[in-house]
């Protein structure tokens, strides 16, 4: 389940952003392009049991081991994405 | 031995740790990075364990008085319970610091610490430095501080046996209560041993059943079912960090799988849970056809989570009869009520609107409906449906607060003689004494428990309780607007339990940004402090919440405003699921027809 389904671009920010957004648009139930970057996620109804399956997800997808608090710490997917990005410079060679 | 034959937990430990030394008690399975890692505590290494433990804690002169445990892994936890109880000591087990919350001021092991009065806490090597550090922020360098796990403590030939009695305090159990008005129910070791023989009858357990748990060992079903019934029994439990669980719910079904478990379970969203996150791939490999009870507990059972379960893991061999709701809580030890293993829970469909009215009847074609899932029989508790002002037990077929009698009913709550006396010994119809009052509502239907709702006005979310007044005293901290406005913290069921913050705000010189702003903070603050999601909030015009006379918040009443649909925020944020529920005319006709109108003097439409 943890194996990312679509939509990756092989450079830069675009695929951990296109991976993250599959992810959350399966937590909060909508559609990836109805979720605004700049906008927390909790106003999404994001909670702490899809934030720890995120964390989880992160872990099998990449190996990245991270703090249970990672979304209190990058509420919005703008901020996510810049903290993945920056913590898994190959990420994106991964992804593919 | 036989169980009945022990006047305290203590002697059963002690016999069990004797007969059973080589045999294993305990398994922790722990995250590391190279995968699952198991860890194996048996009898003989539990007994030597606690006899160290139980002559460093003589040294603090422990004897019945509380010590707080605080512990990351259940094999060490295990060990200083144990410990605590071979010292003649009252074992207070809570979560770590960094994990209750947190904010300071909402620290719900802080507010255990405070009310408790624990002068010793035990820890393991990994917690230490937090705990330590916990202490000195708390002002309360004078507690000693104990690492358990580490070598040279004691020995355990120093250990002089305590002599308990069957009245002494097992442990205190804080799963109740308000953060800022923690309570901890005493649990004697007769109540701990009536509730284990309880617990048998009704899931007939022998020492051949293996459990399976993600739940906290603080938790009460974690602690009496999963960590010690095992004990009880002589049988073993095989245990994963709830951190672990919600990360990756398939580690609990593989656990349930490779280690042969055959009772376990949880809070009704775990199965959802397990539902939703579980893929047909790993359906495939699991083997789930060794799980003879599936208990549902601890918060309210829904038929639809039952029945997707049921129809998620058939494929992996699990057994719709398996499931198993079950009703208890703390202050009766655990365990109320259960069903009959090996056959199919009961589900009845009732009358919404007489359900409603507290009446009881069957459904009605062409009526509101509502399936309620029975909970089973009583089991070793006298279990009766009163009227909750008059105290007069109801006439069968009415919905009234659920009391319960017996010997399992705890001894009342740490240092609050006014309140234990008026919940743990009710009088009903003025003639028969020490009843138990839950707080739960519900009926009896053919000696069947349904459970309907509850008296309290406690949220229930994630299978953790949280009190209205810390979530609006909280709320209101968030901006100096809110101040001095009430607010209604309370939770609708829409798809599943949901909260709703009602606030409000001072309008004057607040701009619709600003207003956002200030729901984007509450929503933040709820989800840090209580760890819960704060999907709904209403920022509404001072003097919409409604107060009684004496100035009681009236959440209640709040509530059917807001699923009437006539409570509306000058801002709100709602959920997909909420709004569909309290919205769903807003389509028909025209947002604008029904707002603004002001919830004073509110029109039923």
């Amino acid at each position: 389940m943890t194996t990312p389904t679509s939509r990756h671009t092989p450079a830069g920010t675009a695929a951990p952003h296109d991976w993250l957004l599959d992810r959350l648009s399966l937590y909060l139930r909508r559609a990836p392009d109805t979720i605004d970057p700049t906008v927390p996620l909790a106003e999404y109804g994001m909670d702490s049991v899809s934030a720890l399956s995120l964390c989880g997800d992160l872990e099998d997808a990449f190996g990245l081991e991270v703090e249970p608090t990672l979304l209190w710490d990058h509420p919005t997917v703008e901020s996510l994405t810049g903290y993945l990005c920056a913590a898994l410079p190959g990420m994106s060679e991964r992804l593919r | 031995m036989p169980q009945s034959d022990f006047a305290t937990f203590t002697e059963l430990l002690r016999t069990r740790t004797a007969e059973l030394a080589d045999q294993d008690v305990h398994i922790h399975l722990r995250d590391t990075r190279g995968g699952v890692r198991a860890e194996h505590l048996t009898y003989g290494e539990l007994d030597r364990a606690a006899r160290r433990i139980a002559a460093c804690l003589q040294q603090y002169d422990v004897a019945r008085k509380p010590v707080l445990l605080l512990y990351s892994s259940t094999v060490e936890f295990l060990k200083a319970f144990a410990g605590c109880l071979y010292a003649g000591g009252i074992a207070v087990p809570a979560p770590m610091p960094g994990e209750a919350g947190h904010g300071k001021r909402l620290n719900r092991t802080s507010a255990v610490l405070k009310d408790s009065g624990a002068t010793v806490v035990l820890t393991e090597t990994t917690g230490a430095p937090e705990v330590a550090l916990w202490l000195a922020r708390s002002n309360r360098q004078d507690a000693a501080c104990v690492v358990t796990d580490a070598s040279g403590t004691a020995d355990p030939a120093d250990f002089r046996p305590v002599a308990a009695r069957p009245d002494d305090l097992a442990f205190l159990q804080y799963t109740s209560g308000s953060v800022s008005e923690p309570r901890g129910v005493m649990v004697s070791h007769r109540n701990l041993l009536a509730n284990q023989e309880s617990l048998r009858t009704v899931l007939r357990t022998t020492g051949e059943d293996v459990f399976g748990s993600w739940l906290p060992h603080f938790h009460d079903m974690g602690l009496v079912a999963h960590l010690l019934h095992p004990v009880w029994l002589g049988s073993h439990g095989v245990q994963m960090s709830p951190l672990s669980f919600i990360k990756r719910p398939v580690r609990w079904l593989q656990a349930i799988d490779e280690y042969g478990v055959t009772v376990g379970g949880g809070p009704n969203f775990c199965f959802d849970l397990c539902v939703r996150r579980v893929t047909d791939e790993q359906v495939a490999s699991l083997d789930l056809s060794r799980w003879r009870l599936v208990i549902n507990g601890a918060e309210p059972v829904r038929a639809d989570s039952l029945r997707a379960f049921a129809d998620r893991f058939a494929p992996a061999g699990l057994r719709p009869e398996a499931l198993y709701p079950s009703y208890g809580l703390a202050e009766a030890t655990l365990v109320v009520s259960g069903g009959t293993p090996g056959t199919p829970h009961t589900e009845r469909l009732f009358d919404q609107a007489e359900l409603e009215r507290d009446r009881v009847a069957g459904a009605v074609a062409g009526r509101a409906a509502r399936t309620l899932v029975g909970c089973g029989r009583p089991v070793g508790l006298d279990v009766r449906i009163v009227d909750p002002v008059t105290h007069h037990e109801l006439r069968p077929g009415s919905v009234g607060e659920i009391w319960v009698r017996g010997a399992s009913v705890a001894r009342g709550y740490w240092k609050r003689p006014t309140e234990s006396v008026r919940v743990f010994r009710a009088t009903l119809n003025n003639e028969e004494s020490n009843f138990l009052r839950t707080g739960d509502l519900g009926l009896l239907d053919d000696g069947e428990l349904f459970v309907t709702g509850r008296l309290k006005e406690v949220v229930i979310i994630n299978g953790r309780n949280v009190y209205p007044q810390d979530l609006e005293g909280a709320v209101r901290s968030v901006s100096p607007a809110l101040t001095f406005g009430t607010g209604a913290a309370f939770s609708v069921e829409a798809d599943r339990e949901q909260l709703v913050l009602v606030q409000e705000i001072r309008l004057a010189g607040v701009t619709d940004e600003g207003l956002r702003s200030v729901a984007q903070r509450i929503q933040e603050l709820i989800g840090k402090e209580f760890d819960i999601p704060a999907g709904n909030v209403l920022l509404v015009r001072p003097g919409t919440v409604r107060r009684t006379t004496s100035g009681k918040i009236q959440r209640t009443a709040m509530r059917e405003l807001f699923l009437q649909g006539v409570l509306r925020g000058e801002y709100e944020v709602l959920t997909p699921d909420v709004r569909a529920l309290v919205r769903a005319d807003d389509e028909l006709l025209g947002e604008d027809l029904l707002r603004p109108e002001p919830v004073e003097g509110v029109r039923p439409w």
